[in-house]
């Protein structure tokens, strides 16, 4: 089913990780679950940066903020942030090893965290207190390799450009 | 790339400036929350389908249990039922003696837990009632043993609700057993409500239930909400701070009550 550039495969991954990212799970678990639609994001981003982009990852940031229950906007800004930087880099990006290229994901899914905490405390919410909100970020790290691998093979398939 | 980030940063600020509160964005709220509430339940399908296929194949002798244990219940409430009855009615020819003018009566829906909002640090519900059944913005959230929480966000066929034990939320409760009033707020922990800021002299004791007071006409009054477990007092602190335990199960149950709390005028 190869359409003329199968852009719906973009959507329907990014929403079929919003899906998997809500199923409940015991409260404990539930801090350390990894942020799957921000990593499906960043390798869209990574490998079609002229398909998905800014636009993209406001939308993403503002599907999983009302997801979570928290004000949308915050998490978005944070995307943005990211996703600009993957932008500038992405050439070199591509070219990392796998664990470099894990640790870069991680550490840009950490950095929007971090920029939603402090918009979400600067607009007057109420936050856990600590930095567990990072918890997700061993497990983000973890899953990049099988994300990545699948939505390669996915990408190859449907010729997604 | 320009006019794209421009345009994404000026939609995310305004969203974070003017989603939770601006009435013109109401319609975007329901779409959120019908839209967050549809996602989720596709999310919680499977575990609830699993669920209800051991329930399929539960053995005759275990129903038949269920069954007894519940006609006896049944009994047990009934006439408990008769009995405030009679209470009420005692209970209104008084006010009635008084001249108080407003009599509280609660009519009771009950809703369908579709899912819990997936980041643990929000203690919120998804429901499957929402505006079209009545559902409002405030509307207490009873479950069987006491308060739960209040509905947030109201969408055409369902709703969100935050539970008492989120970090931010608070609740006025007074002590039943002397009537003395506190707020009891939310920490994050479902296990654990904490009472700030109480006088040193205050008479209250472990073992003590708090129930709502009705102060700020939010949540009808008399509910129980929670049971004292910890009463911290240092002898140079002004305040103590007291913990207690919530007396609903707040991460249990499928099903759970809106209150419909409309007041009425009593015939004198």
């Amino acid at each position: 089913m190869t359409t003329a550039h199968a852009r719906w495969v973009i959507s329907a991954s990014l929403m079929l990780a919003l899906i998997i990212y809500t199923v409940p799970m015991p409260r404990t678990f539930a801090w350390f679950r990894p942020e799957l639609p921000l990593v499906v994001l960043m390798y869209w981003v990574l490998a079609l940066p002229h398909t998905a982009g800014i636009i993209t990852a406001t939308l993403v940031g503002i599907c999983m903020a009302v997801l979570q229950g928290n004000t949308p906007g915050a998490l978005s800004l944070g995307l943005v942030v990211s996703v600009l930087v993957l932008l500038f880099t992405y050439q070199r990006v591509r070219q990392f090893d796998i664990v470099q290229q894990s640790i870069t994901i991680a550490l840009l899914v950490g950095a929007s965290l971090i920029i939603e905490r402090v918009l979400l405390l600067s607009a007057g919410e109420v936050v856990v207190e600590g930095y567990v909100f990072l918890a997700p970020l061993p497990l983000t790290l973890l899953c990049w390799y099988p994300v990545r691998a699948i939505l390669r093979g996915l990408r190859r398939y449907y010729e997604v450009r | 790339m320009g006019w794209r980030l421009v345009a994404a940063i000026a939609l995310c600020v305004s969203a974070l400036i003017y989603f939770d509160d601006s009435p013109r964005l109401e319609p975007a709220r329901r779409v959120a929350v019908d839209g967050s509430s549809w996602v989720l339940s596709l999310a919680a399908g499977p575990g609830q389908i699993l669920g209800a296929m051991g329930d399929y194949f539960r053995s005759r002798d275990s129903l038949r249990e269920d069954n007894e244990r519940l006609v006896q219940e049944n009994l047990v409430l009934q006439a408990r039922t008769q009995r405030l009855a009679s209470v009420l009615s005692e209970n209104a020819r008084y006010r009635a003696l008084l001249n108080s003018t407003e009599l509280l009566q609660d009519d009771i829906m009950v809703a369908e837990v579709v899912s819990v909002v997936a980041d643990p640090a929000n203690h919120l519900l998804v429901l499957d009632k929402g505006a079209r059944d009545g559902v409002y913005v405030g509307q207490p959230m009873l479950g069987a043993e006491g308060l739960l929480g209040q509905i947030t966000m109201v969408g055409e066929r369902s709703s969100r609700a935050i539970l008492i034990s989120d970090a931010s939320h608070a609740v006025p409760v007074q002590v039943m057993r002397n009537g003395v009033r506190a707020l009891a707020e939310g920490t994050g922990s479902i296990e654990e409500l904490l009472i700030r800021h109480l006088a040193a002299t205050t008479d209250i004791e472990v073992g003590d239930v708090l129930v709502t007071s009705g102060l700020g006409g939010r949540f009808p009054p008399n509910y129980p909400v929670a049971k004292v477990v910890d009463i911290n007092l240092r002898p140079e602190a002004s305040f103590a701070s007291v913990r207690a335990k919530p007396l609903a199960s707040l991460d249990r149950g499928r099903h759970v009550l809106l209150a419909l709390a409309h007041t009425e005028s009593a015939a004198p």
